[in-house]
């Protein structure tokens, strides 16, 4: 074995391999956020909702759920111009990997609602609360308690596995960028090592951040290691 | 004039009838006690009083209004008038002492924040807990739990406070601390249901003892009379074997 390691080359392409890091991030964070969304209100439909709605949100489920995330992503990227809906490429990311973290995140928070105590349900009407008041403080509250770990764990997930999809719609997210980089100049075993320390350090980055904000909105003693 | 009056109400769990026409009245100031075995409606009373349980019949006055159960919206104005502690204290678990008691009276009533805020130390106060405003319902004790559950229902300045057994679930070295909190607002003149098993207290505080059984009330009347000389077989059953101890 004599290959000769040359970081030189990846060392100057640092800036870009940052801005695709960046975008990694924003993507991970933006798909989290609006799956959450999504993820609570059917969350909701699936514990109160009438059976149609019911019906309509495991439909939902279930179809994204057992379909890779790839394929959805191809479906919106490549099977919707044929029917003259054209979304950028980075959209097609955005919206597949938001509705994708949505049907998991439904799930996640599904089981959240179930452990909402009914003690604390009953005490929050007495104090006159409606609906509304008792999502907002008891149950969203003891949800975001109870499932932190779970949500933790899946953010990564959309961070790391999610947004590398995109390498392949063209989006230059992290390996985007490392698979446009690395056929220029063929380093590509440098490349996609500096990439997976990026990766961790990025993964690192966004434990401190989720245990940060889990302390102060949610009480949650969350262990960093 | 009554300042509650409960007439005839009647309540269902699915078929089962819990409540088959219960009727009492209690003035202003007065505190009433419900009392019997398990089973026998007591602590259904105040969760229909509460718009807990659905009221399938009867009505239910305060004053000169008759409260509507009839809808979650209606329901306020009874939840309005009257406040709850349950037996299990039912705190938010996740908000500090000093936020169950100002959320509703923030929140929801949308009152003034620095007259919230006085009022919420004052019942701290009251019931000996100005210390722990910033500790958590799990960093407290049983009794000091059931005591900001007192506090908590007193912050929306109830006209009636409902205590459905409320000293059951502690140890009994922590009874007495909530019992003597209640003692305080029975001294301040607070109209009051109390549900209790802790019969010295129900004749020590009680103008009134209802004794419940099936769901019906089978005798009403003073404590002395009720306890000392029951009229029915079934009170006198019922006080001869829980007033020997």
């Amino acid at each position: 074995m004599n290959y000769g390691f040359q970081f030189g080359v990846v060392w100057d392409n640092i800036p870009e391999l940052l801005e695709g890091a960046w975008l990694t991030l924003q993507l991970g964070c933006f798909a989290f956020a609006g799956g959450s969304l999504i993820g609570l209100i059917f969350a909701a439909i699936k514990t109160y909702g009438t059976w149609p709605l019911r019906f309509l949100v495991d439909c939902y489920v279930i179809f994204i759920t057992n379909t890779p995330a790839l394929i959805q992503i191809y479906f919106l990227y490549f099977g919707l111009p044929e029917v003259g809906i054209r979304w950028s490429n980075e959209a097609c990311l955005l919206i597949g990997l938001t509705m994708n973290a949505g049907a998991y995140l439904t799930l996640i928070l599904r089981a959240g609602f179930l452990s909402v105590r009914v003690t604390e349900i009953e005490a929050s009407q007495t104090l006159g609360m409606s609906l509304i008041q008792q999502v907002r403080y008891i149950i969203v509250p003891h949800i975001a308690k109870s499932i932190y770990p779970a949500l933790a764990n899946f953010f990564i997930v959309v961070l790391v596995m999610g947004t590398s999809v995109g390498a392949l719609i063209g989006v230059d997210e992290l390996t985007g960028q490392a698979i446009n980089l690395s056929t220029v100049n063929y380093r590509w075993l440098e490349y996609f090592t500096v990439v997976a320390g990026m990766y961790v350090v990025l993964t690192f980055i966004a434990s401190i951040g989720l245990a940060l904000l889990g302390r102060w909105a949610f009480r949650v003693k969350a262990r960093i290691f | 004039m009554p300042h509650l009056e409960v007439s005839d109400v009647r309540a269902k769990y699915g078929t089962l009838e819990v409540l088959k026409g219960i009727s009492f009245s209690i003035k202003k100031g007065e505190i009433a006690s419900l009392v019997g075995p398990s089973g026998s409606g007591k602590s259904t009373v105040l969760r229909a009083l509460m718009g807990l349980t659905p009221i399938t019949g009867g009505t239910v006055m305060i004053g000169n209004d008759r409260m509507n159960y009839s809808s979650a919206k209606e329901v306020r104005a009874a939840r309005d008038r009257m406040a709850i502690v349950f037996q299990q204290y039912n705190l938010f678990q996740n908000m500090t002492v000093m936020k169950n008691l100002t959320l509703a009276p923030l929140k929801i009533k949308k009152w003034d924040s620095a007259e919230v805020m006085s009022e919420a130390r004052r019942l701290l106060g009251l019931v000996g807990l100005s210390d722990r405003a910033d500790a958590y319902p799990d960093q407290l004790s049983g009794g000091q739990q059931q005591r900001v559950a007192l506090a908590r229902a007193l912050a929306l300045k109830p006209q009636i406070l409902l205590l459905d057994e409320v000293t059951s679930a502690l140890d009994p070295e922590l009874v007495n601390e909530v019992l003597d909190a209640i003692r305080k607002l029975a001294n301040e003149g607070m109209t009051m249901i109390i549900v209790s098993h802790e019969m010295a207290f129900v004749r020590e505080v009680a103008d009134k003892v209802v004794f419940m059984d099936e769901g019906q009330i089978i005798e009403a009347g003073k404590p002395n009379d009720i306890f000392d000389n029951p009229q029915t077989d079934r009170a006198r059953d019922f006080f001869s074997k829980i007033l020997r101890h």
